[in-house]
């Protein structure tokens, strides 16, 4: 009885003390490591890449490139950004930019005021290089170092001349642009009239929508009651086109009308495949985020003062259905 | 320090090391994680510390350009100087995945303090305006703080995440092996004191059962006992005295047996020596009286009968000496040849005695009268009932360290039982028949205790086959009763 009791003990003993090793092993063996601290500051370039459309895979593109561009480059990249196209929140983010002192602020263009006042007084009193990238603002308007972006005019250009070879010379051709007129708006604008208007049977109407699809949508309507007679769209703005071929898709056969857009956006594309775009302008997102980020290194280490001030093109081409696998 | 004290002062020793170095443990890494929880309080702490002194500096600065005074300079000086102090502390909080926004940060406190600088200075310049300008911009920047503030202590968060799960994890598992720890170290110590009491308790409980042995009288069981202790000691004591007590116990033993011995043939010797009295009536008168008639039948021409008187006459006188005197076997020799002539007168023919003696063996000393009985005895049972008479012979000759006498007659034999009853000394009222008054019981008796050995006497006897006496004496005598 006592063996039984001193034996029972001694397996009780050692099977606790197997489950106290483990517990020790556990216990002493999990070393927690802390987030590495850096005692030095970093004494790479910061940038900062602010855009106005966070959300859009266009945008995701050029931060790709830019964080690409940042790693290569060994500075610090950081992309700030609004959803929805919040402009109050997108400006303050350049403020805090300019407050934070960064080193180069790449960003978004905007057609505003305040975004011009931002860029003119604050960061250019404050000596913080501004470049614009995919959407340019004049430069002696935002006093920007230089512009990396397609070339709205050239795209514009292409787009009317795609339109005229697909269409003929003679038609109705309806340009729907978003009301919130910006510059490489325009400047696509332009490039379409300019070719346009050398053909005097080819009949231009401007349309200005909203950026919702509701208001599309309205402004869609609203045209094909008045003028049922077009024989062709253009998408200035691309985030349009879906919201008007589902429009016209309502009312008839979507194949009779012409459609054009910018922006390779997976909507567009899709629309494309479906062949319910006829072509559309394929811009280089990825160059895009790339390029600005390495000019504005060339400029911060003054390998290339200054820059040109026109801006660095970046290529596009047009992209039609038969392109498209 | 003796070896139970000893014993116990280890065992509190090894008791409170153990748990000494277990408390140290535990208390050490309660500590370290204490620390951690510190140092993860005081990021935070920093850190709202700045959104607190810039939104003073701003309280301040407000407060100056509402009502300008070399006091409120001051405080607001001293709010910028915290602000500034503050930022300094949280340069410290860098990590890898804070340190583009927390460079922000600092940036942003040095706009701040710019920032309220101007609005001071354009103030002091009387540029309302442009100060207040200044002033607003700070706010803005004010608020920027606050916000990247939260911002930084969401990743502050996201970045410490698996830091603080594994703070929580370990501080949880560091619980489970306080318990585990707690029960094994319950269970050890149960099994520990168990031996321990029984490495004390053992050998007290062998030593309790040696002394009930010994108290029963038996002194024969070594008490071995290892210990190293008092115990062990007490033990080795106890069983020295028991050695002692064996000892002594033996030694009163034999003392006992050799004085019952002495007691035994002192007995013997008054009993012959009051059957010597008993014979002597007045002795020299029979001496005379034989003498006499030895000498007239002498004159008288019976030479015969002359010798016979003198050969009994002889016989008596000898038989009239002390019985505890040692004799040598010459002289015994010729009291047989004596004896043997007047029983040849007696019985004629019918007596035939061989004798054959070795004659370097005649010096040789035995008490008296040892070999007559012997010898009466034979005849009286060998030749006496038988009408064709027998043949007694006496052989004496010498072995390598003894002597021995061999009596052989050819009688009827005597059966085993008498054998056994004359060796074992039994036979005590025999002798009365005899012409000397000694048995042979006597005979033995006093040849075991003039040799000091029982082996002295063999009988060889079957019925009607005769009878063999042998008499074996050493021929150095070791010790004696007799003088």
């Amino acid at each position: 009885m006592r063996k039984f009791v001193i034996l029972s003990l001694f397996a009780g003993c050692l099977v606790i003390l197997f489950f106290t090793l483990t517990s020790m092993i556990k216990v002493f063996s999990s070393d927690l490591i802390e987030p590495a601290m850096m005692a030095e500051q970093d004494h790479g370039y910061r940038l900062v890449l602010i855009t106005l459309e966070l959300d859009t895979p266009f945008w995701a593109k050029v931060e790709q490139g830019a964080m690409a561009a940042a790693k290569r480059n060994g500075v610090s990249l950081e992309v700030w950004g609004t959803y929805g196209t919040n402009r109050d929140d997108f400006l303050k983010n350049i403020e805090i930019a300019i407050a934070s002192k960064v080193d180069g602020i790449i960003v978004q263009g905007l057609d505003t005021d305040e975004f011009k006042s931002l860029t003119k007084v604050k960061a250019a009193g404050s000596g913080i290089p501004v470049i614009t990238v995919a959407n340019d603002v004049p430069m002696n308007e935002s006093l920007r170092r230089t512009y990396v972006g397609s070339d709205h005019l050239e795209a514009g250009s292409m787009i009317a001349r795609q339109l005229v070879s697909d269409m003929g010379f003679a038609g109705k051709v309806v340009l729907m642009v978003s009301d919130r007129q910006e510059y490489f708006q325009r400047s696509r604008l332009t490039g379409i009239l300019e070719v346009l208007g050398q053909y005097s049977d080819i009949e231009t109407k401007i349309v200005a929508a909203g950026d919702s699809r509701e208001d599309v949508a309205e402004a869609t309507n609203l045209l094909l009651n008045e003028e049922p007679d077009t024989d062709a769209f253009i998408a200035v703005s691309a985030n349009h086109a879906g919201s008007i071929i589902q429009e016209i898709s309502k009312r008839m056969q979507v194949d009779n009308f012409f459609i054009y857009s910018f922006d390779d956006s997976p909507e567009t594309l899709n629309l494309m495949q479906q062949g319910e775009i006829d072509a559309l302008i394929a811009q280089s997102p990825e160059t895009m985020g790339e390029e600005s980020v390495t000019h504005m290194i060339k400029w911060l280490t003054g390998e290339q003062v200054p820059l040109n001030p026109d801006g660095y093109f970046t290529d596009i081409r047009v992209l039609r259905t038969e392109d498209t696998p | 320090m003796n070896g139970i004290q000893r014993k116990i002062l280890t065992m509190s020793a090894i008791v409170l090391f153990i748990m000494v170095t277990i408390w140290v443990v535990l208390t050490y890494y309660n500590q370290k994680t204490q620390e951690q929880y510190n140092d993860i309080l005081q990021r935070y702490l920093r850190m709202n510390e700045v959104t607190d002194r810039s939104h003073q500096t701003i309280i301040a600065l407000n407060d100056y350009l509402q009502k300008p005074s070399s006091f409120k300079l001051d405080t607001l000086n001293q709010s910028k100087e915290s602000v500034v102090l503050a930022k300094l502390q949280t340069s410290n909080l860098r990590n890898k995945d804070n340190a583009f926004t927390l460079t922000n940060y600092i940036h942003m406190i040095d706009s701040l303090v710019e920032a309220a600088d101007l609005s001071v200075m354009f103030h002091g310049q009387n540029n309302g305006e442009q100060s207040a300008e200044k002033f607003e911009e700070a706010t803005r920047i004010e608020k920027y703080i606050a916000e990247t503030t939260i911002t930084l202590i969401d990743k502050e968060v996201r970045t410490y995440d698996t830091f603080y799960r594994g703070i929580i994890e370990q501080s949880t598992e560091l619980k489970r092996l306080g318990l585990w720890l707690l029960s094994l170290i319950t269970i050890i110590l149960l099994l520990f004191t168990y031996w321990f009491s029984l490495s004390i308790t053992r050998p007290i409980h062998k030593l309790t059962i040696a002394a009930r042995e010994l108290s029963r009288g038996r002194f024969d069981k070594p008490i071995e006992i290892h210990s190293n202790d008092e115990i062990s000691f007490l033990a080795k004591t106890f069983d020295r005295m028991r050695v002692n007590i064996n000892n002594l116990i033996s030694e009163i033993q034999q003392k006992a047996q050799l004085e019952s011995e002495l007691q035994q043939s002192k007995l013997l010797l008054k009993e012959s020596q009051l059957r010597s009295l008993q014979s002597q009536i007045n002795p020299h008168f029979l001496f005379n009286t034989l003498d006499t008639l030895s000498k007239k039948a002498y004159l008288e021409g019976s030479e015969e009968t002359s010798d016979l008187i003198a050969n009994v006459a002889g016989l008596l006188r000898y038989n009239l000496r002390q019985l505890d005197r040692a004799v040598s076997l010459h002289d015994e020799l010729s009291i047989i040849l004596k004896y043997t002539e007047i029983q040849s007168a007696r019985f004629t023919d019918r007596l035939r005695f061989v004798h054959e003696v070795d004659e370097g063996c005649l010096q040789l000393q035995l008490p008296c009268l040892t070999l007559q009985p012997i010898i009466e005895n034979a005849v009286i049972h060998a030749v006496e009932p038988l009408e064709e008479g027998g043949t007694i012979s006496l052989r004496i000759y010498a072995e390598e360290e003894r002597v021995m006498i061999e009596i052989e007659d050819d009688g009827a034999g005597m059966s085993e039982e008498k054998i056994r009853h004359i060796l074992t000394e039994s036979g005590s009222s025999e002798g009365a028949g005899h012409s000397t008054g000694i048995g042979f019981s006597n005979v033995v008796k006093r040849l075991r205790l003039f040799v000091g050995a029982d082996d002295v006497i063999d009988i060889e006897s079957a019925p009607n086959c005769g009878t063999k006496v042998t008499i074996k004496i050493p021929k150095e005598r070791r010790f004696g009763g007799y003088a």
